[in-house]
Formats: C-alpha cells, sequence, structure tokens
C-alpha cells in the first residue's frame, strides 16, 4: 500500500508530467483560457492514461516486444475516440470548445511515456496508482492554470463572475503570450516547490541519523 | 525469420481489429445522441430566434449571393397564424477558420438575431463573438451579435461604422457582419420575390423587440 | 478563402507554436542548437506536407463513402506512423543526404502533435486538397520559424544573466511570451 501511495505521489509534484517533465504541453496551454475547458482536459485526459495503461498492463504478456509502439498505438487511439465520441454526445459545447484538441491527446508524450515506461512492465495495482497520480499531476495544473488565467484575463472562473465589475480584465492573460507567460511562473513555482521539499526531507533524514547515533 | 513477420502482423491486425470493432460499438451507442445534438441546438436557436414559431419549413430556393459563404439550410418560419420570416443557417470564412451562424430574418426586413453555431477563433478575441458576457455597450448589456437584432436591412453593415467590432478582433467582427448581411440580403430578395409579407399591424418579432432600442455607437471603446 | 491568405493566417497570424500551443514538447525539447532544431523544422514540413496528401483523400474517398469516420484519429495516427517508417527506409537507402540531415529526427515525430493537428483541421476547416496542402505548408514553416526563433534566442540565453527563480526552462517559456507577443503583431496581416 505504502508502495502504492509513494507510486500516486510521483506524478503529482516530483515527476509532474507538465512542470518535470515537460511533456503533454501542447494541450496544458492551449485549452486553460478558462477554467471548465481546464477540467474537462483533465478528466478525458486522465480517462485515456488510465484505461490505456490497464489495458496494456492486462494484455503485456500478450504484446511482442517487437510490435509493441503500434499495438500502444492502437489502443491509445481507441480510448481517445471513445472520449472524443462521448463529448460530443453528451458534452457538445465543451467538445466544441477544444476542438483538434481533443484528437491530440492520442499524441501527447504523457499517456506513450507511461505506457512505454510504466504500464508494459508492471502489474495492476501500480498501473492504476501511477495513471492516476499522472492524471491528477495533469490536472491541478491544468486547472491553476486556467484559474489564474481566468480569473485576472476575464474576471470569472468557471464563466461565473468573481471579481468586481468595476474590474478591468487584464486581456492579456487569456491571450496566447499570457498563458506562456502563467506557465513559466508556474514551473519556477514547482521547482521551489521541489527543492523545498528535498531539504526538508534530508534535513529529517539527518535528525533521524543525529537521533539515532 | 518469415513465419515471425507473418506471425507480427496477424498479432497486430488482431489488435486492431478488436479496437475498430469496440469502437464501432461506442460509436453506434453515441451516434444518435451526436446527431441529434446538432439538430437540437438548430432547433432550440430557431426557437430562441422566434419564439412565437411553430413551424419551420425547410426551403431549398434560396442561395447565398457571396460565393465564399454557404447557406447550410434555410427555413420559412410560421406561427399558427402568419408568416413570420426566415432562418438561415449559414457557412463563411473567418478569423480562424470557417464560422457558421444562424440568423433570423423578419418580415419587416430587419435581422431578427443572430446565434453561433460553430466558431473557432482566438480565446479572450474573436471568440467574444460567442461570449454571451462580453458586451459591445457595456451599460445596455449588449453582445456583439446582439446588436444586430431589429437591425435593418437598409442599413450599410460596415463595422466600426453602424456596427461595433469586438476590441482587437476587427477582423473577425467584419467577417461575422459579412455573413449576416449576406443571408439578410438574399433572405429580403426571397420575400420580395414570393411576396411575403408582414400583416399590417405586427411588428418586429419579441426577440427583436427587446433589444431594438440598442442602437450600437459607431467606434467601440 | 485564397491560398495565399490560408498560407500566410497558418504561418504567421495563427502560428502553430507561440500562438496555438501545438507541438510544444519538440519546441522545448528539441532547440537546443540550431542544427538541430533546422533538422527537426525540416523533417516537419516534409512529413506533414506528405500527411496532408495521404490523409484527404483517405479520408474523403474511403472513410467518408464506408461511414466510418469515427475511426478518424486511429486511421490518421497509423497512416502517419506508417509514413514515418517509409520515408525513414526510403531515405536511408535513395537520399543518404537528406537522410543525414534529418534522419535521426524521424522516428521522433510521429508524436509530434503538429501534424496530427494538420490533418485533423485540413477535415474539420472543410478544406479542399490544394487548400488542406497550402495550410500544411504555412503550419510548417510556422513550425520551422518558431524552432529556429527559440533555438537563436537560447544561444542567447547561454551567455545572459538570467534571474534565479528563472533559470531553466521557465526562462525558455518566458521568451515564448515575448515572442508571442510580438506574434500578436501580424493579426492585422491578412484582411
Amino acid at each position: 500500500m505504502k508502495k502504492l501511495y509513494s507510486i500516486f505521489k510521483q506524478g503529482i509534484i516530483f515527476e509532474n508530467p507538465l512542470l518535470m517533465l515537460m511533456i503533454g504541453l501542447c494541450s496544458a496551454i492551449a485549452v486553460t483560457s478558462n477554467v471548465s475547458n481546464g477540467i474537462g482536459m483533465g478528466l478525458a485526459m486522465t480517462f485515456v492514461l488510465l484505461f490505456s495503461e490497464i489495458i496494456i498492463s492486462l494484455f503485456r504478456k500478450l504484446i511482442p516486444s517487437m510490435i509493441r509502439i503500434p499495438i500502444f498505438i492502437i489502443v491509445i487511439a481507441a480510448f481517445t475516440t471513445i472520449v472524443d465520441l462521448v463529448m460530443k454526445a453528451y458534452f457538445p459545447d465543451l467538445s466544441k470548445s477544444m476542438g483538434v484538441f481533443i484528437p491530440l491527446i492520442v499524441v501527447n508524450c504523457i499517456i506513450m511515456g507511461r505506457v512505454e515506461a510504466f504500464a508494459s512492465k508492471q502489474n495492476l495495482p501500480s498501473v492504476i496508482a501511477d495513471a492516476l497520480g499522472m492524471g491528477l499531476g495533469y490536472t491541478w495544473v491544468l486547472i491553476g492554470l486556467a484559474a489564474v488565467r481566468e480569473l485576472l484575463g476575464n474576471g470569472t472562473l468557471a464563466g461565473i463572475q468573481i471579481m468586481p465589475a468595476s474590474y478591468q480584465p487584464i486581456l492579456f492573460f487569456i491571450l496566447p503570450p499570457g498563458g506562456f507567460f502563467v506557465f513559466s511562473l508556474f514551473i519556477s513555482f514547482n521547482l521551489w516547490l521541489k527543492k523545498r521539499m528535498e531539504v526538508s526531507a534530508r534535513n529529517k533524514e539527518l535528525a533521524a541519523k543525529k537521533e539515532a547515533a | 525469420m518469415k513465419k515471425d513477420m507473418t506471425k507480427l502482423g496477424l498479432t497486430l491486425m488482431l489488435y486492431a481489429s478488436l479496437a475498430c470493432a469496440s469502437l464501432a460499438v461506442v460509436y453506434a451507442f453515441t451516434k444518435e445522441s451526436i446527431d441529434k445534438q446538432s439538430e437540437l441546438q438548430l432547433q432550440a436557436s430557431l426557437k430562441e430566434l422566434f419564439p412565437e414559431a411553430t413551424v419551420f419549413d425547410p426551403i431549398q430556393d434560396l442561395s447565398s449571393p457571396d460565393p465564399n459563404i454557404k447557406f447550410e439550410s434555410a427555413y420559412e418560419v410560421k406561427s399558427d397564424k402568419a408568416a413570420l420570416g426566415l432562418a438561415v443557417k449559414a457557412t463563411g470564412p473567418s478569423y480562424g477558420g470557417n464560422a457558421t451562424l444562424l440568423v433570423g430574418i423578419g418580415l419587416n426586413r430587419s435581422v431578427a438575431g443572430v446565434r453561433v453555431m460553430a466558431l473557432n477563433d482566438t480565446p479572450g478575441l474573436g471568440m467574444n463573438a460567442s461570449n454571451p458576457t462580453y458586451y459591445v455597450d457595456k451599460t445596455k448589456k449588449v453582445t456583439f451579435l446582439g446588436q444586430f437584432a431589429g437591425k435593418f436591412l437598409t442599413d450599410p453593415f460596415e463595422v466600426k461604422k453602424d456596427v461595433v467590432a469586438i476590441t482587437a478582433a476587427t477582423i473577425s467582427s467584419r467577417s461575422l457582419t459579412n455573413i449576416i448581411k449576406a443571408v439578410g440580403n438574399a433572405a429580403v430578395a426571397y420575400m420580395d420575390q414570393k411576396a411575403v409579407t408582414a400583416p399590417t399591424e405586427s411588428g418586429p418579432s419579441a426577440e427583436a423587440g427587446a433589444n431594438t432600442g440598442a442602437q450600437p455607437q459607431a467606434g467601440g471603446k | 478563402m485564397d491560398l495565399g491568405k490560408i498560407f500566410l493566417l497558418a504561418l504567421l497570424v495563427n502560428n502553430i507554436v507561440v500562438m496555438r500551443f501545438i507541438a510544444l514538447c519538440s519546441y522545448i525539447g528539441m532547440t537546443s542548437d540550431l542544427g538541430q532544431s533546422l533538422g527537426m523544422g525540416y523533417a516537419v514540413t516534409f512529413v506533414t506536407v506528405l500527411a496532408t496528401a495521404a490523409t484527404w483523400p483517405i479520408y474523403h474517398y474511403v472513410l467518408v463513402p464506408l461511414n466510418l469516420t469515427f475511426l478518424q484519429i486511429l486511421i490518421f495516427i497509423l497512416v502517419i506512423a506508417s509514413l514515418v517508417q517509409l520515408v525513414e527506409f526510403y531515405l536511408k537507402k535513395n537520399v543518404p543526404g537528406l537522410y543525414t540531415a534529418m534522419g535521426i529526427y524521424l522516428p521522433l515525430i510521429t508524436t509530434n502533435c503538429a501534424i496530427l493537428a494538420v490533418t485533423f483541421e485540413n477535415i474539420s476547416f472543410k478544406y479542399n486538397f490544394i487548400q488542406s496542402i497550402a495550410y500544411s505548408v504555412g503550419v510548417s514553416l510556422g513550425y520551422l520559424l518558431a524552432m529556429v526563433l527559440l533555438a537563436g534566442i537560447r544561444e542567447r540565453i547561454k551567455t545572459s544573466p538570467v534571474p534565479k527563480f528563472l533559470q531553466g526552462t521557465p526562462i525558455l517559456f518566458m521568451a515564448t511570451a515575448l515572442i508571442g507577443v510580438a506574434f500578436m503583431g501580424f493579426a492585422g496581416l491578412v484582411k
């Protein structure tokens, strides 16, 4: 259980796919001009990641290693299509506002990377923990980015007016350059957080050693 | 070696066909809903433009005056008693690809209203055309498309003159205005030709009435 | 829409990297030197145009008549992946000069978002074949342009005093934000 938790935890900060590994970036900045898109994209992505990892982990002994990449692509493409169809059917507005970024989940390096490096080698429980951790790591960054951009750039959160009416929105944050700007600060913040956590972990270790001595 | 290749090929085929089969199942389940969505959206928007309408008769012989703008479908709108106007779903080029609008034209040769069916544009700029809280006239709470409601087709329809542009999205504003104008011109020609006229006492439709007072000021902010 | 307009919109106004955020992975990962970014740019341009030429007919002459449009994602990505393989074989055997220039980048671009995005948008924007080709050339040259711009800026960043909290990747995104502001100036280019 403890092992599963530590796998789960990895994706959220230390190996955050967006902020640390720098993969799967396309959709992250593009859809975050408002919070509802951010949530939608995060969930869509987590769904595809989770089910692709599960299927591949279950079938890992039946996948010849020479043709594993095409098979991974097929599995991922299938789940992406499912998400695409379901969103078109039940959340047409969300699907429309995300446009080409739903099909682009297929080539999202996070999924390919996790499937190749993790799911094809591990058993089911660790795979689920990994997919959820990575998915959550992805989703929180998306929601965070979207919240900052929407609040400053439009004065709203998920479409609800938050800022007082006299607030003049800073259009910059909703525009593409603003996305890069906020994202840059997010990486910076995550680096700082990681460093701090590492330092405190080391201090704890040292303290423990001292006590033992 | 050759045997290996065949085996690998077959395995790959197997996975691919499994994937296709499962997708076919999901597709069959969602298809109805997806088809219905666009139909539902169209019906709901038609209803919004002409709240009193009960019948939307599809018409075929309405053609676009502009080769770049395509009319996807057109309807003659009627209530129980009389004709109300025309509604046209039109697609034309805009800033980020094609934009699809539903434009209603009242019998008095004015725009009854405009709804966005599909739009690709820059968030925060051109996308504001479909943003219900983006106002070109903040005091009167008139949206970009809202300003067209009640506008007569004898007006010039020129952005930055009688049409207020979306801030920093003049090109999008112009493209959308062109689509509305094209529909308007075609509809007026159609109505003149078929002699569809208003019963004497009826004014603009209820929806248009709500916004008629909001004549946009040129230039915007 | 005429071809020149489609091309310019795709190249500058809606630049795929700095305005639309697509293909950011390789934009950050492959621009640490200029030669590398050029090689990647050429490879993407080459494959994007080929992929457009392959996927557009497949969609309109195979998937639509057979009513299989729901397989679009699956088919397109497989077509692109096999195309990349074929191009690699072909270049290695017949055009070794070109292969040394961009061969090593080919395996990397199967999962390049730009290519898949272009093939999808050709369909969803309802472009005809010629327009699709113009769009794909515009988008991929826009990608090349962005890659070269960032590679150039990174040369300067190496020798510049970067504020401590921006060191590493944050400064790259900050620079991209500034490039983006500059690109917004192209908005009025196409009437």
